[in-house]
């Protein structure tokens, strides 16, 4: 039997007749207890969690119980970048086999409303999504999951890579919607873990020059080590918005194409749709503030667009293979590991609650 | 002669002094709502790959008149009075020596803007975007609401036999809707909503259906103007208020009215109420399309939209748009002259009625000059 909770507070790993996730009690209030999964219908897989990352958004819900018009009304299981094995396999599951090692695509969507007939299955209004209330999410021993949202990793690529295709998959969806590519140079704001996999992405999509901006230098030096080509140490103050526009430009030695806002404030938009060349793209990836409002008049009169990104769709499998062929390195943007007991995990929400130098914070179970 | 305004406004033209050009006359701008009907000098050496062009029909718009009230737009102002009008079409009574697909007597629509044709984005096919683009009526290119121009045989496009030079005055206009259901990619199945009934609206509103969209509704504040869009083809209209605190109610109502999801919203007023209820109007993963200019600093919330994928797109003239006009109206897939409400002619007192009547909207939908 596994090493359990009789023996206080050790890894509370292999605990095979009992499940316990870290749930979100009450807000700042983590706790360590059992989880009870549903059964296992014929088209799902069981999976022993390994390796598990934490996103702004789980740090949201920690500290605010809600996230826009998300609200936790109900303790939940927190978590939701997830990579595991196959541990037990419906009858109707044919393309995995116990042993294997998975990625998880968190959202389960409908498969009959427009949206998702059409491909949109991001936008499906019946989502269920790891952690995003009242789903509850997979920071747990074991979650059931369904099989076709279960990607097999390749030999060459661990769970904790797995575990990043969902960070990844943001800024691939961007770059997808954007048009990134080899004749396109991107600006990115903001160079925490989702402008950075942006930038990633970026050039895994082929675009010849990125610029990075932030108003941290220690972030700009990892976004210089991952492979930015420029970047620009930018103030928090709007009136600085004209200066650092042509500092960008200037940087970039050439018209910029696209512009993801991986920051999504005022500042960083405004700089965005100054920025960006007539008939470029401006994409929103960051959700910093709710009611932040946005200049359009000027940007429409030169036709630069205004794109929406919503988590992503269709991804999974061409992050794999990014990472599998080595397009992609996501293994320096974890920055930070904990085990999976009480302790641990409020130490690590705390750490990714900081920011700083922690880029991305991972469970090791 | 020369009255220097604030500024830096000089109220002098050249031409106005000279002789050889007495027998041409435009509608001049010379300060706030000071409209004049003074010669204007037209180049009398013809370039190799212009045409000289007899204007016979000019339309006007709210952008002409915002240059007479404000003498500016909000990107450039005037520094010296300027000839008004953009949408125009008139006879080939001279051409230049390389032009081979047009003939003197030809009857054509002019494309209103001379891009420079060798930067990218002109080489990209967006010239409507091009920084150094010449465009009549647009500070400091004189417009064409005037007796002849010299133009490029290439902006100059053949009418059809049963096309008016009215209607070829009107592809202007039209233009503006094509080139906005074009970007917004307008096809059938596509539900499409229209904020604001005035002419850019109801041009989306007939393009609209023209490019097969499934149905189309209109909003307006002004019932006329409602009614103009039924009887042009929507599928339903909503009288809506000025009001912002009535917004979330319009946004269940037009729910209810269309009753499925809307894929396109076309904003043709472009106010902060019209972009907000375009915002939460549409469904997710659909399309807002600026089309509008009624607020120079128009300033939103787009979190919330960007966060369902609702794309904001913004519209710039046109470009490319010229023969697909001419197509949809010679095949009558498109009839535009129903909007021509009000027609003048090049006098002094019709030229400020005519202005006035424009300012005045209210019935007024098109108001043409016959040259």
């Amino acid at each position: 039997m596994g090493k359990g909770s009789a023996q206080g507070e050790s890894s509370l790993g292999t605990c095979q007749s009992q499940n316990l996730a870290a749930w979100l009690m009450e807000a700042n209030k983590l706790e360590i207890r059992p989880f009870e999964l549903p059964a296992l219908g014929p088209k799902d897989v069981k999976i022993r969690m390994k390796a598990v990352g934490i996103c702004g958004s789980d740090v949201h819900y920690y500290k605010h119980m809600r996230l826009a018009d998300f609200i936790v009304k109900e303790p939940m299981v927190i978590g939701h970048e997830c990579a595991g094995v196959v541990e037990e396999i419906g009858n109707e599951v044919t393309h995995l086999a116990v042993g294997d090692n998975v990625a998880l695509e968190p959202g389960v969507s409908c498969a009959h409303c427009s949206h998702c007939k059409e491909g949109r299955y991001n936008l499906c209004d019946e989502m269920k999504f790891f952690a995003t209330p009242p789903i509850h999410g997979s920071l747990a021993n074991f979650v059931v999951h369904p099989a076709s949202l279960c990607f097999k990793l390749p030999e060459n690529v661990s769970l904790e890579e797995g575990a990043m295709c969902e960070p990844l998959s943001v800024g691939v969806h961007a770059c997808r919607r954007a048009g990134a590519g080899p004749h396109t140079k991107v600006l990115v704001m903001g160079s925490g873990p989702i402008g950075l996999v942006t930038l990633m992405a970026a050039k895994a999509f082929g675009s010849p020059r990125v610029v990075v901006v932030d108003v941290d230098e220690n972030r700009l030096k990892m976004a210089q080590e991952l492979g930015a080509h420029e970047v620009v140490c930018v103030s928090t103050r709007i009136e600085d918005v004209e200066k650092e526009v042509l500092e960008i430009q200037q940087k970039m030695a050439a018209d910029v194409d696209i512009t993801f806002d991986c920051a999504g404030l005022e500042k960083t938009m405004r700089t965005a749709l100054k920025a960006t060349r007539s008939g470029g793209e401006v994409c929103l990836v960051g959700m910093g503030h709710v009611e932040m409002k946005v200049p359009l008049t000027a940007a429409a009169a030169r036709e630069v667009d205004i794109l929406g990104v919503f988590r992503y769709r269709n991804t999974y499998q061409l992050c794999i293979d990014m990472i599998s062929s080595g397009r992609i390195n996501v293994k320096p943007l974890i920055t930070h590991r904990f085990g999976f007991s009480q302790e641990d995990v409020v130490k690590a929400f705390n750490v990714s609650a900081m920011g700083g130098s922690a880029i991305k914070v991972m469970f090791n179970i | 002669m020369a009255e220097v305004q604030e500024g830096g406004f000089r109220a002098f033209h050249p031409s106005w002094e000279d002789p050889s050009c007495a027998r041409n006359l435009a509608v001049w701008v010379c300060g706030v709502d000071d409209l004049r009907l003074l010669p204007y000098t037209v180049v009398p050496q013809l370039g190799m790959n212009d045409v000289r062009v007899k204007i016979k029909a000019v339309g006007i718009c709210g952008s002409d008149v915002h240059y007479v009230k404000k003498l500016r737009n909000s990107r450039v102002a005037m520094k010296e009075p300027m000839v008004l009008g953009h949408e125009s079409s008139g006879v080939i009574c001279e051409v230049g020596a390389s032009v081979t697909h047009l003939r003197v007597g030809d009857r054509v629509a002019l494309e209103a803007g001379i891009p420079c044709n060798s930067c990218v984005l002109c080489k990209e096919g967006r010239y409507n975007l091009c920084k150094n683009v010449r465009f009549f009526g647009s500070p400091p290119t004189n417009g064409s609401l005037t007796q002849e121009v010299v133009h490029p045989a290439s902006l100059c496009y053949k009418l059809p036999d049963n096309l008016t030079f009215e209607e070829g005055a009107m592809c202007e206009p039209l233009s503006v809707g094509v080139h906005a259901c074009r970007r917004a990619k307008v096809e059938p199945g596509r539900r499409v909503l229209i904020l604001g009934a005035g002419p850019i609206g109801l041009i989306v509103l007939l393009v609209s259906r023209a490019f097969g969209a499934t149905t189309v509704h209109v909003t307006d504040i002004d019932q006329r103007r409602l009614m103009a869009a039924a009887s042009l083809g929507a599928e339903g209209t909503l009288r809506v208020s000025s009001d912002m605190n009535d917004m979330e109610n319009e946004v269940m109502e037009l729910k209810q009215l269309i009753g499925v999801p809307i894929d396109v919203t076309f904003d043709c007023v472009g106010i902060t109420k019209t972009m907000q209820t375009a915002l939460k109007v549409t469904k997710s993963g659909g399309k807002v399309c600026l089309v509008g200019m009624g607020q120079d600093n128009l300033t939103l919330p787009l979190t919330s939209s960007a966060a369902r994928e609702v794309d904001v797109l913004g519209i710039f003239r046109y470009c490319n748009t010229y023969p697909l006009c001419l197509d949809l109206l010679q095949s009558r897939k498109v009839d535009v002259r129903p909007l021509i409400t009000h027609r003048y002619r090049l006098t002094e007192d019709d030229m400020k009625e005519a202005f006035q009547t424009t300012a005045m909207a209210g019935d007024a939908i098109k108001v043409m000059f016959t040259i």
